[in-house]
């Protein structure tokens, strides 16, 4: 029946030419790596921590939208995609798959949490999918054990740099010299213990106290009163803002008020819940959106604003997230015209010839050649805010800063 | 010795609170022999409640009894709508299902609508705790364990004084007997259930001012009042209220002396080594069945 149907002739050159079409197209996509241009992430966007999904969102909408206002990036406009993963690392690899070969979006952006970047590692770099990470700010999400990192980049902070700059300022402020430290007991916290005991030991002194405690904890007491007898009046903290509150009540119960200086797992939420108990509590950060803001970024704020229908910058509940990801986007349109194509091997080495301004630092270069400069941001740009009458502030903003 | 008395205090306050949880537990027992597992979410549902409408200008004094009042008829519609169908049959098990999986909507709708974030419920003895032999505790939490015995000295004096409480009593003895003596046992069950939920509606928005009203706050609870009402003995209510104000007690030295993580796997072992050792629950008494 098919030799009867190709023998007549008007209809083999048809046959034939379809053929060679679906052969070439078969063949094609080994060698190129040509993408779509779109920006794909999977983040928390229900559950517990829905809000940190939204935030990251919020920045990358900012940014893709001025974007294609001006005309996109090498002529096209630029499309987000959004899945939701819901904290869980193997839903974060299902939609690393799906936005990788399926969707072949030219780049994804990372969420939240550390542990789903990590599990993202083996199949980005098994598809060869550039991966651009806005919090997660797990040291091993970049800086891999084998010391091979080729598609992870990050516009975010790196634990392993973030615990120096919190002993330092802890060491500023200590009276007793004798600094303690609370972490949550998850892969963060417990990954933060042995960064942080490097940063004291190379500034010449040890933590007098180490004290850990659960996710959903109500009460404290038994290890701030371990720290209190320890002798610690400053304390450096890797929690978030749920089992803060109820380490602040718990020693406002037994009067205990040390110094606080802390990683940025508590937030905007914590001022809220806590009120007068968060007063003079320090936090890293890489970027306020309360107080005082450059041009650009009061335009940025002025476009959330209207899009999210928000009132008071104090509503952005993960300030540094949203700054991050509105940075990250410029990055990797800058990398797009230095690549001059939609090709993911292209975007990646063009990531490292990037110079930019935005609104968290001046990127002079945002990479290096070297996995611990896969980090964009660097030390020198961190901040330090403090929390006034409830809303963080930079730090220089407040009663709370340092005079000399 | 501060520490002592801290895990003593603060473990008082958690006891309170599983106290009069596990008194709604009982209560519904008694009148129905099914167990509410929304329970833990009423406790929820009192304290998110309460948040909203004092957010939105209300007074926590009327915002507070109308979160109860609500939350009574959730549970008279529990009862109603997922309990009396399911539990005709003298081993009917079928409200485990229904009430197990309704606890889950309820917290999933509480998240959507309300959010997963803890938010604050000023209150005026939550703000400067009591300090002494340095230790300390907001009079808020001492709130709770003094209203789990009021509701323990209520609940007797209701059960013993008025006609409806020993109607119920009437109905936990004898469901049958009782609907021949002319009393309404689905009646009296509605009711139950609905005192049950405001007594646990009580309990989340008195706790609320400490530990932030979030819709995830109930399950665990739930599931340890449960497990409090049955060491106890479901049957008896000072035993329930007792047991409670312990294990809230128990839980707090052994997260001081070991650790918070181990706080469950050690209390519920203990938990169960009580059943093995009362299999009618410590204070419970033998139910002698005629057949």
């Amino acid at each position: 029946m098919i030799w009867n149907f190709l023998r007549s002739t008007s209809r083999a050159p048809a046959v034939l030419a379809g053929t060679a079409l679906v052969l070439s197209l078969s063949i094609a996509p080994a060698n190129a790596q040509k993408a779509e241009p779109c920006i794909a992430g999977s983040w928390e966007l229900t559950g517990a921590l829905a809000h940190t999904g939204l935030a990251i969102k919020m920045g990358i909408d900012a940014a893709v939208d001025e974007i294609n206002e001006a005309g996109g990036v090498l002529g096209q406009k630029l499309r987000v995609i959004a899945y939701d993963d819901q904290g869980e690392p193997s839903r974060a690899v299902d939609n690393a798959r799906r936005i990788g070969e399926r969707d072949n979006c030219i780049i994804m952006i990372g969420g939240y949490r550390t542990p789903n970047a990590l599990a993202i590692r083996t199949v980005l770099n098994e598809i060869g999918q550039p991966w651009m990470g806005v919090i997660s700010a797990g040291t091993r999400v970049i800086e891999w054990e084998s010391g091979k990192n080729e598609w992870m980049f990050r516009v975010s902070a790196k634990d392993r740099w973030v615990a120096p700059f919190l002993v330092d300022h802890a060491l500023q402020r200590t009276k007793a010299k004798k600094i303690g430290f609370m972490f949550e007991a998850t892969g963060w916290g417990q990954g933060a213990v042995p960064d942080v005991e490097a940063a004291a030991k190379a500034k010449g002194t040890a933590l007098v106290g180490k004290e850990t405690f659960n996710i959903a904890d109500q009460d404290m007491s038994a290890q701030l009163i371990r720290l209190r007898d320890a002798g610690a009046d400053t304390l450096i903290f890797y929690t978030v803002d749920r089992e803060t509150d109820a380490i602040l009540r718990s020693m406002d119960r037994i009067g205990y008020k040390p110094t606080i200086v802390s990683a940025w797992g508590i937030g905007v939420q914590l001022g809220k819940t806590a009120g007068p108990l968060t007063e003079g509590v320090l936090v890293h950060g890489t970027f306020a959106w309360t107080g005082q803001l450059s041009p650009r970024a009061q335009k940025v704020w002025e476009r959330i604003k209207a899009k999210e229908k928000l009132k008071d910058p104090s509503e952005l509940v993960l300030p540094s997230g949203t700054a991050n990801a509105y940075d990250a986007v410029y990055i990797i349109a800058e990398a797009l015209k230095i690549a001059g194509a939609y090709d993911k091997k292209k975007l990646r080495d063009a990531f490292y010839q990037v110079k930019y301004e935005g609104i968290i630092a001046n990127y002079d270069p945002a990479f290096e050649k070297t996995v611990e400069r896969h980090d964009a941001i660097l030390p020198a740009h961190y901040k330090l805010l403090a929390y006034h009458k409830g809303i963080l502030l930079p730090v220089a903003q407040t009663p709370h800063a340092l005079r000399f | 010795m501060g520490e002592i008395l801290q895990y003593l205090l603060t473990g008082l306050s958690l006891g309170g609170i599983y106290a009069l949880v596990a008194l709604g537990f009982y209560i519904m027992w008694e009148a129905s022999k099914a167990a509410n597992f929304t329970h833990g979410d009423v406790y929820m549902f009192g304290a998110v409640l309460t948040v909203v409408l004092v957010e939105k200008g209300l007074p926590v004094l009327l915002a507070a009894p109308i979160a109860i009042a609500a939350a009574a008829v959730i549970g008279a519609l529990v009862e109603r709508l997922l309990v009396r169908p399911f539990n005709k049959e003298p081993n009917a098990i079928g409200w485990m299902l229904t009430t197990i999986a309704a606890g889950i909507m309820i917290e999933s709708m509480a998240t959507i609508t309300y959010g997963p974030l803890g938010r604050p419920l000023p209150s005026p003895l939550a703000e400067q705790p009591i300090r002494f032999g340095g230790a300390g505790i907001y009079p808020q939490e001492m709130l709770l364990p003094i209203a789990a015995v009021a509701a323990m000295f209520g609940l007797e004096a209701f059960y013993r004084r008025t006609t409806l409480g020993r109607a119920m009593r009437a109905v936990a003895f004898n469901r049958t007997t009782a609907g021949l003596m002319g009393i309404n046992p689905n009646r009296i069950a509605l009711i139950a259930f609905a005192l049950a939920a405001a007594i646990g509606a009580l309990a989340g928005i008195l706790i609320a001012p400490v530990v932030q009203a979030m819709p995830a706050m109930g399950t665990l609870i739930g599931l340890k009042a449960f497990g409090v009402a049955i060491v106890a003995g479901i049957a008896n209510a000072r035993g329930v209220v007792v047991v409670g104000i312990c294990y809230g007690v128990i839980e707090k030295f052994i997260e001081g002396y070991i650790s918070s993580g181990a706080r469950n796997a050690v209390g519920f072992t203990l938990m169960i080594l009580a059943l093995l050792l009362f299999p009618q629950g410590i204070f419970g008494r033998r139910e002698v069945v005629k057949v």
